[in-house]
């Protein structure tokens, strides 16, 4: 269930000189560096983009990114996809400057946390989600509170596991299910704002 | 029958669930529907979810396609780096020296420093030789490094363009401006008897100082006199300045004339047509002119530093003298009490009496310029003049990659960029006239407002060569590649050579300049509107 919608997509040719490249860049090579920048900084901006509110923080974010990969390359493990590392290296960049702008909201303070969430009713779901566009989950992906939003970046952008989930949002392991949850249900209600529906029907456990 | 909860769901969707708990929730989905429907509904919401995350509906920022200025090949770096230093000592060496010269034969007859710079007739050759394209090739080669550095450092515009203008305003206003007080006005004084606890701005037609500033005066103006008594520094940027009363500080004055008559505590530094020094005058530290002529006759307790189209010394120099530029006269009155060098066309002139610590040492400069501008001399210039556009060239195409390829489509339109180009220029021409003539202070901003426009002037060749290049060779791929470069080098090579041809050399080069001008204009305009979608791989 848990496919990978990144895979590196490489067969053991395309592997090596990926490998290779990265070794290059590691040692200082500036070439292989830029080729490695050209072939990640599309994905790394779509995924700031994602994460940030504005697209001018998304480019400032992606530069600010691989000036950190440039540095910490000597410290990225070959045994592990590289596009993972770098998607690692750019959640808690991104992470970082939300928590410091104190972009968390009132929405994620203590007692909204642990209101018991709704049980949908699977067919007003499907309805939603039929009648919704990918522009506007997008537009509806804006208006979330930034770690609902991180966490559905991070898990259904960068397909990310729950472990370095929480690693970055700093959350227990455990927790991680429920943020993605929630922010699905957040992402619902604004998405029921734009059209009509409702979906709650009570807790069926 | 128990069902199971969304949060089940979810995890089990996402391979979150333990094994048996997973189990358990497969046998459940099979006999009941409800639980079935939100496993589906909710693996609809991932797949929804995934693909409004990672549709491509956004090109990438062309700036971030150009971010591969990080990774510059070190040879690019080690190139310009070469043909800098060359320029460098090609312009100390070839540059100022006779700009010294010519300073001294051309005399300074202009109205002011500025346009007697720029416009003088007399001074147009001297002009052409102190900065020449190649030096000034070299400087575009700094600036572009420069701003590559600035904007990967500071990104935002808005930002550069604050940092830019404070560091304007710090150039301006060397002192702590920010406290002090402004007054602007038709003629601004400071009446005997009046003390100002402050520093002093002060910009009008004239600026008079009878009574006391306890502080720095700063002066934009016409006439500045000073009378009374500066404790701080005096910065003045006037026609004539006169300084007859006690500055403790230093003096810096930008002016036509300079008249010290009277107490200065620390240095002076005086850039003017004249600087004159009467014989009541006493400078505590060390004197530094930059003058057509100069006659001191006052003591200056420390060095002197000059470099004078005529320099007569009557009075004491406590410290060493050096001096460059056409004449020296050593007056009997003259007390110099340190060593003394002069460079310059012709040995000085000292008077019986003249007291002196040891003989003057003299270098005899040539008559530099027309004798030694051979044939061969031209090649070697005309070969680094190429050599240095194309390093611009190269720089421009690896700093600024996007904007490069944007101007070089331009240019290939050819009668759009022509157009534009002239009237880019004829406008510019109209607004250094106006600004010129209509303004008094305006010559400094006309000077600025060609320093702004000559970079463009310089790389408009830089395009058309590529542009020509790739016409002959055919179409570059885009980037930095040899192949790119190649072309590029090609067609300079052709413009320059083609340049060397009397009449038409010319005509074509003033075509290349609107054409180039044009291009460099377009690509602005185009990559402040449109960004570039690179065929980089993105997620799948």
């Amino acid at each position: 269930m848990d496919a990978r919608r990144h895979p590196e997509g490489m067969n053991p040719a395309e592997q090596a000189v990926a490998q290779k490249r990265i070794a290059l860049a590691k040692a200082g090579n500036a070439e292989a560096w830029g080729e490695l920048y050209r072939e990640y900084a599309p994905a790394i901006f779509r995924f700031c983009r994602r994460a940030m509110p504005t697209r001018e923080d998304a480019e400032d974010a992606t530069m600010d990114i691989f000036v950190k990969v440039r540095q910490k390359l000597s410290q990225y493990d070959a045994s592990r996809p590289f596009r993972a590392w770098l998607y690692t290296v750019a959640a808690n960049h991104c992470w970082d400057l939300l928590r410091r702008r104190k972009l968390r909201q009132d929405l994620e303070t203590g007692e909204v946390e642990n209101m018991p969430l709704e049980h949908p009713d699977p067919g007003q779901l499907e309805q939603l989600i039929e009648s919704r566009t990918s522009q506007e989950v997008r537009r509806a992906l804006d208006k979330l509170p930034a770690r609902s939003r991180m966490a559905l970046v991070l898990r259904y952008y960068s397909d990310m596991s729950y472990d370095d989930i929480a690693a970055t949002l700093g959350v227990r392991r455990t927790f991680v299910g429920v943020v993605l949850l929630r922010a699905r249900h957040q992402l619902r209600e604004i998405l029921e704002g734009q059209g009509g529906t409702s979906l709650a029907t009570g807790g069926a456990a | 029958m128990i069902h199971f909860d969304e949060m089940a769901c979810l995890l089990y969707l996402e391979g979150q669930l333990d094994s048996a708990r997973s189990e358990e929730l497969s046998a459940h989905v099979r006999e009941c529907a409800a639980c079935r429907d939100l496993l589906h509904a909710l693996q609809h919401e991932t797949t929804l979810l995934s693909s409004a995350l990672t549709e491509e509906n956004e090109s990438i920022p062309a700036r971030l396609m150009g971010e591969q200025t990080r990774s510059l090949p070190s040879w690019v770096w080690t190139l310009a780096f070469g043909v800098f230093a060359a320029c460098a000592y090609w312009f100390w060496a070839d540059g100022i020296g006779p700009w010294f010269d010519q300073m001294s034969s051309a005399g300074f007859g202009g109205t002011d420093l500025f346009s007697m710079i720029v416009f003088s007739g007399a001074f147009w050759e001297g002009w052409s030789d102190m900065i020449d394209w190649i030096q000034f090739g070299a400087l575009i080669l700094v600036a572009i490094a420069a701003i590559g550095w600035i904007r990967r450092r500071l990104r935002r515009p808005v930002a550069i363009a604050v940092v830019m203008s404070a560091l304007v305003f710090a150039l301006a206003l060397p002192q702590g401006a920010s406290a002090a007080e402004v007054r602007r006005g038709r003629s601004i004084l400071i009446p005997a008897g009046e003390v100002l606890h402050n520093d002093l701005v002060a910009t009008g037609s004239s600026v008079r100082i009878e009574g006391t500033v306890e502080g720095d005066v700063i002066a934009f103006t016409r006439d500045l006199t000073v009378t009374g008594h500066v404790t701080g520094d005096v910065i003045a940027f006037a026609q004539e300045a006169l300084v007859d009363g006690t500055v403790d500080g230093n003096v810096r004055v930008f002016s036509r004339g300079v008249i010290l008559q009277g107490d200065v505590g620390k240095n002076v530094t005086a850039f003017g047509s004249s600087v004159d020094m009467i014989s009541k005058a006493n400078v505590g530290g060390g004197m530094i002119a930059f003058a057509g002529e100069t006659d001191l006759d006052g003591k200056i307790q420390r060095d002197l530093l000059g470099m004078v189209g005529r320099t007569e010394l009557d009075g004491l120099i406590g410290g060493q003298v050096w001096i460059r530029g056409g004449s020296l006269t050593v007056a009997s009155s003259a007390d110099l009490r340190g060593p003394a060098t002069f460079e310059g066309p012709q040995q000085p002139f000292v008077e019986q009496g003249a007291k002196l610590a040891s003989p003057i040492r003299t270098e005899i400069t040539q008559e530099i310029r027309r004798t030694r501008k051979t044939a061969a001399r031209s090649v070697i210039r005309a070969v680094f003049g190429y050599a240095v556009a194309l390093a611009v060239g190269i720089l421009l195409m690896v700093v600024f990659p996007g904007f490069f390829r944007a101007a070089l489509r331009e240019a290939g339109s050819i009668g759009l960029p022509i157009g534009i180009g002239a009237l880019a220029l004829i406008t510019g021409a109209f607004l250094l006239v106006v600004g010129v003539l209509l303004l008094f202070v305006g010559v400094g901003a006309g000077v600025a407002g060609v320093m702004a426009y000559a970079p463009i002037l310089y790389v408009a060749q830089i395009f058309v060569g590529a542009w020509l290049g790739g016409k002959i060779m055919g179409e570059a791929p885009d980037g930095v590649t040899s192949a790119a470069i190649g072309r590029m080098a090609a067609g300079l090579l052709i413009l320059h050579v083609v340049g060397f041809i009397p009449v038409l050399g010319g005509l074509l080069g003033l075509a290349v300049l609107l054409w180039g001008t044009g291009a460099v204009l377009l690509g602005f305009y185009r990559m402040s509107r449109t960004e570039i979608t690179p065929g980089a791989p993105l997620p799948a």
